[in-house]
């Protein structure tokens, strides 16, 4: 009996307020920032008492249309989630070189991982968009109030990076191959 | 779909907004200080405890017990002084106005002596009117800070409440807080004003720190040392000097000078009197060479010249509390400068 009790103390009121707002029970039309976090899937080793924590750390910046979110060159020290809307993702190169990333999609890892980090695309709103957005500052916070939370926060950043990491070698490979037959013909 | 090349990239009306707020929260901050004082001395100790509280959750204090634990401690620290302090400080100082009177004789017979040897050695008769002048500005001063002690008095006693309230609901709410005002600033600012906000925090934050465990220090030697050579008011001479020299420059000397009444009355120009000057030189010697070097100067990378400059606008634009923390906004504003001359300069 006292140790229900013990265990009765321990349950924190926000808590139960993000396990109601993210349950699948509550109504598919509501959307908030935890019952988001838990869909990405970068996010699938970290509990639910540990999103709770990270939506604790995260800025919500509001782009209009057409704004520009991010200037190729310019230094960055964000990593953005976004949260709705679309966004274009474009270099100098040529209007060929291009991709759009949605919602649930992310971008600007790069820039928690390393020390000085400078953006290499420009990325701008195509539609009213919102992004939620975590600087190194709070990873910082983070690492020294939440440990656990930040290493696997930091190892979904090391999965984002690998995977870009292994697609830029398969694009490299591919390339090389086209290289080479086009030199054979 | 045409390319977009990112058209709004300034919205003229956000940074006006910002801007706005930015100069109403100054004028806030200038002409309310009985609000604005108690507010940025507890911010500056939110910014010296918030490493502290995850250091307690690591050793399994819950997050709110920690807050309340480093709030009720300085409750504590502030009014347990003036429990044990007042009456201590209340008989030294009355104490401390019986000698007054001694030192003005003491000091008078001393110049006299020093003008009738001038008088011999080089046939030239200083004026009297240095002395008249000096005694004067030092009774002003003493009778003014006696007769402007209750209302200090009254000012700390309501700082002693209001600085732990808002010291907690700034442990409970300064993230969120910090959020709202985050949402003001423009969009291709904003990482820019996070990370500078965040850099100039920290500056505060570890100076602040720095040099109360500096001035911690130096007032523990002195107060020791005095203490060994038997000055009266050994502990209150070190605490002066202790807290004095949390105001750079001007402090050390403003501290070192009572010491130095003291023992002039107490022991003349004796071995006693050398004794209380080297141990006040000892103990700025170890602190210039050994502890700001090693506590305070990495945090502030300032040239002298600029650290001098800021302490006198400091203490032109808000007195004491300006002096103390003139040197890491200066530092804060530097970086800033630094990020600028980056954008404009060096970039690409």
């Amino acid at each position: 009996m006292s140790s229900g009790n013990k265990e009765g103390k321990k349950v924190e009121i926000p808590a139960i307020k993000y396990f109601w707002s993210s349950s699948s029970l509550v109504g598919k039309k509501t959307k908030n920032i935890p019952k988001f976090l838990r869909e990405i899937d970068i996010f699938s080793n970290l509990t639910g008492n540990e999103l709770r924590i990270l939506s604790k750390f995260l800025h919500i910046r509001d782009f209009s249309n057409e704004e520009l979110i991010i200037n190729k060159g310019d230094k960055g020290i964000g990593f953005y989630l976004i949260y709705s809307g679309q966004v274009k993702v474009f270099d100098e190169l040529g209007e060929n070189s291009y991709s759009y990333l949605e919602e649930g999609e992310y971008f600007g890892e790069l820039a928690l991982l390393q020390d000085v980090s400078i953006r290499n695309a420009n990325i701008v709103a195509i539609s009213k968009v919102k992004l939620l957005g975590i600087l190194k500052p709070d990873l910082e916070d983070l690492i020294d109030s939440h440990p656990k939370v930040s290493a696997k926060l930091i190892q979904s950043l090391s999965l984002i990076v690998s995977n870009r990491f292994n697609s830029a070698i398969d694009e490299i490979v591919s390339l090389r191959k086209r290289l080479k037959d086009e030199s054979e013909q | 779909m045409s390319v977009l090349r990112g058209k709004q990239r300034h919205n003229p009306w956000q940074y006006t907004f910002f801007i706005l707020g930015i100069l109403f929260f100054f004028l806030i901050l200038f002409n309310l200080p009985r609000l604005s004082i108690p507010l940025m001395v507890s911010y500056v100790l939110y910014l010296v405890f918030l490493p502290l509280v995850p250091k307690l959750q690591r050793i399994g204090v819950p997050t709110l017990l920690s807050r309340m634990l480093i709030v009720l401690t300085l409750l504590f620290a502030l009014i347990y002084p003036i429990i044990k302090l007042v009456p201590f400080v209340k008989n030294e100082s009355s104490k401390m106005q019986n000698y007054l009177p001694k030192a003005e004789v003491y000091i008078k017979k001393y110049y006299f002596e020093a003008k009738s040897f001038i008088s011999k050695k080089y046939n030239y008769e200083v004026d009297d009117q240095i002395l008249l002048d000096g005694l004067m500005v030092m009774k002003d001063f003493s009778q003014e800070f006696l007769l402007s002690l209750p209302s200090y008095f009254g000012n700390f006693l309501e700082w002693i409440f209001l600085v732990p309230i808002f010291l907690f609901f700034l442990f409970q709410d300064g993230r969120r807080f910090k959020r709202i005002v985050l949402k003001m600033v423009p969009n291709p600012i904003f990482e820019r004003v996070y990370y500078l906000s965040t850099q100039f925090n920290k500056k505060i934050g570890d100076y602040i720190f720095a040099k109360v465990v500096e001035a911690t220090i130096l007032g523990v030697i002195i107060g020791v040392g005095l203490a060994i050579v038997d000055l009266r008011f050994s502990l209150l001479l070190g605490v002066i000097a202790g807290l004095t020299n949390i105001i750079p420059y001007v402090g050390p000397v403003a501290g070192m000078l009572p010491g130095l009444i003291v023992a002039l009355v107490e022991f003349g120009p004796s071995a006693n009197f050398y004794a209380v000057v080297l141990i006040y030189m000892i103990a700025n010697a170890i602190d210039i060479a050994l502890i700001f070097p090693i506590l305070v100067s990495k945090i502030v990378d300032l040239h002298p010249v600029l650290v001098i400059l800021s302490v006198i606008l400091g203490s032109q634009l808000m007195g004491v509390a300006g002096m103390v923390i003139s040197i890491p906004i200066a530092a804060s504003v530097k970086l800033i400068i630094e990020e600028i001359y980056l954008e404009f300069y060096q970039r690409g």
